[in-house]
């Protein structure tokens, strides 16, 4: 086994892993930027060693720094969590080179599903499905037509080398190719210097299922069934459960089944996660490889709660080359768990994410219920690091029982300071699309602004707010005195 | 025993006036209803009227008050009947400030400078999003107060318009 792991990452994953390496017996380092000395993370690690200032850039993206840290302490192995350098095939190759284990995927793997390209046509030839499309080599008006044809309608004609959406028309029937082609074309010359067009089968109302895998260095490679994370907005997950509503035991067994050979045909090893559009439901629904993400996720605990495994734990064993400690037929998907992201955003003004203090925190306790959170009250959100603080993940012994369970807690969760998501996602828990399993990946999109209004405080709030201690003394201290408020600088918005 | 106090409660552009009673009782809203208020662990409150009972948690200042009930959470300006609002209050609901701790990635405007409403003065960045800040009504720049790369918090006034 591992003996000593350098932990490069921040919040809520980084105790995530430090915790799993202390029930493991190794020894634990944790790395920070001034804006996080004592953090939880710090507090909860073994050793901490500063790496720079608050910026990412100087501190959790700077590789060299973090290698140098695990050299000065003596680290075996770097668990790189999510987010940061977790899919930077040179930081893990950095690694190896100074000879360090990093705890994640070999860094070819990491670079070819790194490239959108190569990873769909590597996935092709393993026989993964992937959307129907084509770049044509030959760019005239009657080839695009063709590979149109080939592809199907509704389809999408892209910009290959855009983003953004620039370059980019929706056309529904043979009759728009002619007038989207030119208009995409011309767009694409003036926005990136290249009208070079791909040609793309439009997949109407998708869900978004992935699926969990993990390989060894011993060959084996197995799944561990799917998240359903269709509940996002602007492709920010927000809700994700296990077992999807639309799966049956058969797509299952098919997506599994492709989601190995997705990782097998990159050489995979450690956990993985492969993501599928899903178009329709039951067994007659179609799914296309979208991308593999070569880290540990955030809702990974939903398959911790399904499949009764420690995935973390399994990642430092596979990383110190023993085998899996599961085969395919161990695993079963047994209840249902839903995990919810609590984030420092303001929903009503469009999830601008918010910073400040948290002035209380009061986590739900309730049976089936986990709550991974990267703060503690008194705690900064900073505007230097992603706004999440908190996840809960929900798991009972049906859909209906982990969304009534999900609901109160986090009715129960109190977090003061800071505009936070929770209303919200009770909002969405309550809508009907989602009690019934309904959602797809635009939902959010075209229902959100409903979901996302204020949620009015009930009365008994202010009088709760009158009643707190500091009120009478407050108000017989006078303004002056409040001027210099020590609060002053502490409040968060409220505008 | 002094009589009743009086409190005006404000969440964002809604005034509730709240009465504590002699009893200690709790009334919110005219003619409102009337609540009994308990105090549990730190920053817990119980509350209840009728057969209705809140589990209300509290924090903050009274000018920056935080609570939280059944799922939903505000920060509210609480303040006794007849007391000016705080500069601080004001200053923020002056709506030229920073709303949240940000960088100042760019200053559109000098002093002197004519505005219209809707104008953007300056644009903060925080958490990798761009935040336009703009001018809520015509006037002219009297003073401004930031310049670009600095990290300003909420609060102060980083322009003004005259």
């Amino acid at each position: 086994m591992i003996r000593t792991v350098l932990v490069a990452n921040r919040g809520e994953v980084a105790l995530r892993i430090l915790r799993a390496c202390g029930e493991l017996g190794i020894d634990t380092i944790a790395v920070y930027s001034d804006a996080d000395a004592g953090a939880p993370h710090v507090l909860a690690a073994g050793r901490a060693v500063r790496i720079g200032p608050s910026p990412p850039a100087e501190s959790y993206l700077a590789g060299d720094r973090i290698i140098d840290a695990a050299r000065a302490t003596g680290a075996e192995a770097i668990h790189p969590g999510y987010g940061f350098l977790a899919e930077n095939a040179a930081f893990a190759s950095a690694c190896q080179d100074a000879g360090l284990i990093f705890i994640g995927p070999p860094p070819a793997a990491i670079a070819a599903m790194g490239s959108k390209i190569s990873a769909r046509s590597l996935m092709e030839g393993a026989g993964v499905p992937v959307v129907p499309g084509e770049t044509p080599a030959d760019q005239s008006d009657a080839a695009i037509a063709a590979a149109a044809r080939r592809a199907g309608f509704p389809l999408l004609v892209k910009a290959s080398a855009g983003g953004g959406g620039k370059g980019m028309r929706l056309v529904r029937g043979e009759a728009e190719l002619a007038g989207a082609v030119s208009g995409a074309r011309h767009e694409a010359k003036t926005a990136f210097g290249d009208g070079t067009l791909y040609v793309e089968r439009l997949v109407s109302k998708p869900r978004h299922v992935e699926i969990q895998v993990f390989a060894d260095a011993h060959g084996h490679a197995v799944h561990l069934f799917e998240r359903d994370c269709s509940t996002q907005r602007r492709h920010q997950k927000v809700i994700e459960e296990s077992p999807s509503p639309a799966l049956t035991p058969g797509l299952r067994a098919r997506m599994g089944g492709a989601a190995v050979a997705a990782a097998r045909a990159v050489g995979y090893r450690n956990a993985g996660t492969v993501e599928f559009l899903l178009e329709g439901a039951g067994e007659n629904a179609r799914f296309y490889f979208l991308e593999m993400n070569t880290r540990l996720q955030v809702e990974h605990p939903v398959t911790e709660a399904v499949a009764g495994v420690d995935l973390v734990h399994a990642q430092l064993r596979v990383a110190a080359g023993d085998a899996l400690p599961w085969t395919q037929a161990d695993l079963r998907q047994r209840g249902h768990a839903i995990e919810c992201r609590v984030y420092a955003e303001d929903p009503s003004a469009g999830y601008l994410p918010q910073a400040g203090r948290i002035l209380l925190y009061r986590p739900p306790e309730r049976p089936g219920i986990r709550v991974d959170a990267g703060v503690v009250e008194g705690s900064d959100v900073s505007v230097h690091y992603d706004p999440m603080m908190a996840k809960v993940i929900a798991h009972a012994e049906t859909r209906d029982a982990a969304i009534d369970r999900m609901r109160a807690a986090l009715a129960e969760f109190r977090i003061l300071g800071l505009p936070t998501n929770i209303p919200f996602l009770l909002a969405v828990l309550d809508s009907p699309a989602f009690r019934a399993g309904r959602v797809d990946t635009a939902f959010l999109d075209e229902a959100g602004s409903g979901l996302a209004a204020p949620v009015p405080l009930p009365a008994a709030a202010l009088a709760a707010a009158v009643a707190h201690a500091e009120t009478a003394r407050a108000a017989s201290a006078g303004r002056e005195e409040s001027g210099r408020d020590p609060w002053a600088a502490l409040s968060g918005w409220r505008g | 025993m002094a009589g009743t106090q009086r409190f005006i409660v404000r969440q964002g552009d809604v005034a509730t006036p709240v009465e504590v009673l002699t009893d200690g009782r709790v009334r919110v809203g005219e003619p409102g209803d009337v609540f009994a208020v308990t105090a549990g662990a730190p920053g817990w409150y119980v509350v209840t009227s009728g057969a209705r009972t809140w589990r209300v948690a509290v924090a903050g200042p009274p000018d920056a008050r935080w609570v939280g009930a059944e799922g939903a959470s505000a920060c509210v300006d609480v303040q006794a009947e007849g007391q000016a609002r705080s500069a601080r209050t004001r200053a923020v609901h002056g709506a030229l400030a920073a709303p949240m701790p940000g960088t100042v990635i760019d200053v559109a405007v000098g002093v002197g400078q004519q505005v219209r409403a809707g104008d953007i003065l300056l644009t903060l960045e925080a958490m990798k999003m761009e935040l336009p800040i703009r001018a809520p009504r015509d006037g002219i720049v009297s003073a401004v107060r930031c310049v670009p790369g600095e990290l300003v918090q909420p609060g102060p006034p980083l322009i003004e318009i005259t």
